[in-house]
């Protein structure tokens, strides 16, 4: 039989209680029963950096924390950072640099960014490129991505 | 979906309890390499037990014992605390090269160790450093030096139902620099190739190599070249590496490239923290 836990947490602002089953991934329980299917799933161990997401302020891989471990906590995923149907100026980087092609690994590489930019207003290459060092891109549009963060920062 | 139970634990009995209770209980912090394990086969669990929020696990702080790190403090924050980057050195950078940023959140100091894989990026550090490692039982605590808590690969001290407390960095801190240097096949994400800890103790040096055996070594024929035999070419120091690694071929390399690379790091250790 299928365990179920009951969870409180806060979800893009959004104070939630959904029950979730034990077992489940937290990047499952987004997509699948939140519905805000922004958040990707690429490796699903750890490795690309698709499906990362704000757990209380921190990016974490959302396909290696379980469901269950949400409860108490503030989730962001990409879906939360446009305000009113406005993008978040992070977002407009994004665009205005045309910093991805395919755009799969989009959502988590903007969630890294925006916790960097949280707590590093001003980012060099290094600390950008160690704040992304989870987040692979397979079109390579990585040059661009390094713009558009330098220049939301600048804003 | 994997199926199992999992329950939070707010102090050490309940998760003593909750351990002793299922035969296929694994205790939960990070879950970084639990997860993946988990989803590949390695681990079949019937109950997850939830350690990461209980207080006394979370302490990380120095005082006149050292720096004390507990099992539920994650990587990323003991590599900005600054005890540790001033006075461990090789710690810092080997919890900063696990894995990527995110990782680092999650993932714990203990949960590496346990892990228990010789190529480790925080364990060659901690056999750098003495440190001692803080087990505690529904019963006992015990404490041992980080060499007698690696058996194998996957193999620990740990007994069933005992689980990691803390890590001590035992004072008198090593009074000169030290280095944590790592060759991987990618610059993020991956495990050490060879991970090489070289830790000055005021002109005496200890260094420990990971991914070169089936535990982290330490290297003590070159340690004996430069403690004891006042060997100054670092390079003629570094050969003596060779008597301390048993190396194999595997996918990260091969067992000659690793004594080859083994060897550079070890004389590049030496250059950076004794003196070219």
């Amino acid at each position: 039989m299928t365990k179920k836990v009951t969870i409180n947490f806060t979800v893009n602002g959004d104070r939630e209680t959904r029950e979730a089953v034990v077992g489940q991934t937290l990047l499952k329980f987004i997509r699948e029963d939140l519905h805000l299917t922004g958040t990707k799933e690429g490796c699903e161990i750890g490795e690309c950096g698709a499906c990362t997401v704000l757990l209380d302020g921190k990016p974490v891989n959302s396909c290696l924390v379980l469901a269950v471990e949400l409860e108490g906590k503030e989730l962001v995923t990409i879906e939360g950072l446009s305000k009113n149907g406005e993008l978040d100026k992070l977002q407009h980087a994004f665009i205005d640099k045309f910093a991805f092609q395919c755009g799969y690994c989009t959502p988590g590489m903007i969630m890294a960014s925006k916790a960097l930019l949280d707590r590093n207003p001003n980012p060099t290459d290094e600390d950008i490129n160690e704040a992304l060092s989870g987040n692979l891109c397979r079109c390579g549009a990585y040059q661009e991505i390094r713009e558009a963060i330098k220049a939301s920062a600048k804003q | 979906m994997l199926s199992y139970d999992y329950v939070k634990c707010s102090d050490l009995k309940q998760a003593f309890d909750a351990l002793k209770a299922n035969e296929h209980a694994f205790p939960l912090a990070g879950g970084t390499d639990l997860m993946v394990g988990m989803r590949g086969g390695k681990f079949v669990p019937r109950l997850l037990v939830d350690i990461k929020g209980l207080e006394e696990l979370k302490v990380l702080k120095e005082d006149s014992a050292g720096i004390t790190i507990g099992s539920a403090v994650t990587l990323n924050q003991i590599a900005l605390f600054e005890p540790v980057v001033k006075n461990a050195a090789p710690l810092a950078a080997g919890a900063h090269s696990v894995g990527s940023y995110p990782i680092r959140n999650r993932a714990t100091l203990a949960g590496n160790l346990c892990n228990a894989s010789p190529a480790a990026d925080t364990a060659a550090p901690l056999y750098s450093l003495g440190a001692i490692i803080n087990l505690v039982g529904p019963d006992q605590q015990r404490s041992m030096p980080i060499e007698e808590f690696f058996l194998g690969p996957g193999k620990t001290a740990l007994q069933k139902g005992e689980l990691v407390h803390s890590i001590l960095i035992p004072k008198p801190y090593p009074a000169g620099k030290g280095v944590y240097i790592k060759a991987s096949r990618t610059g993020s994400v991956d495990l050490s190739t060879v991970g090489v800890a070289v830790q000055n103790w005021g002109g005496k040096v200890r260094i420990a190599v990971g991914a070169v055996a089936p535990t982290p070594v330490r290297a003590l024929a070159v340690e004996k070249a430069v403690n004891e035999g006042g060997e100054k070419d670092w390079a003629r120091a570094a050969k003596q590496v060779h008597d301390d690694i048993s190396p194999i071929t595997d996918l990260r390399g091969s067992r000659e490239y690793r004594y080859h690379i083994a060897e550079v790091l070890v004389r590049r250790g030496l250059e950076q923290t004794m003196g070219v």
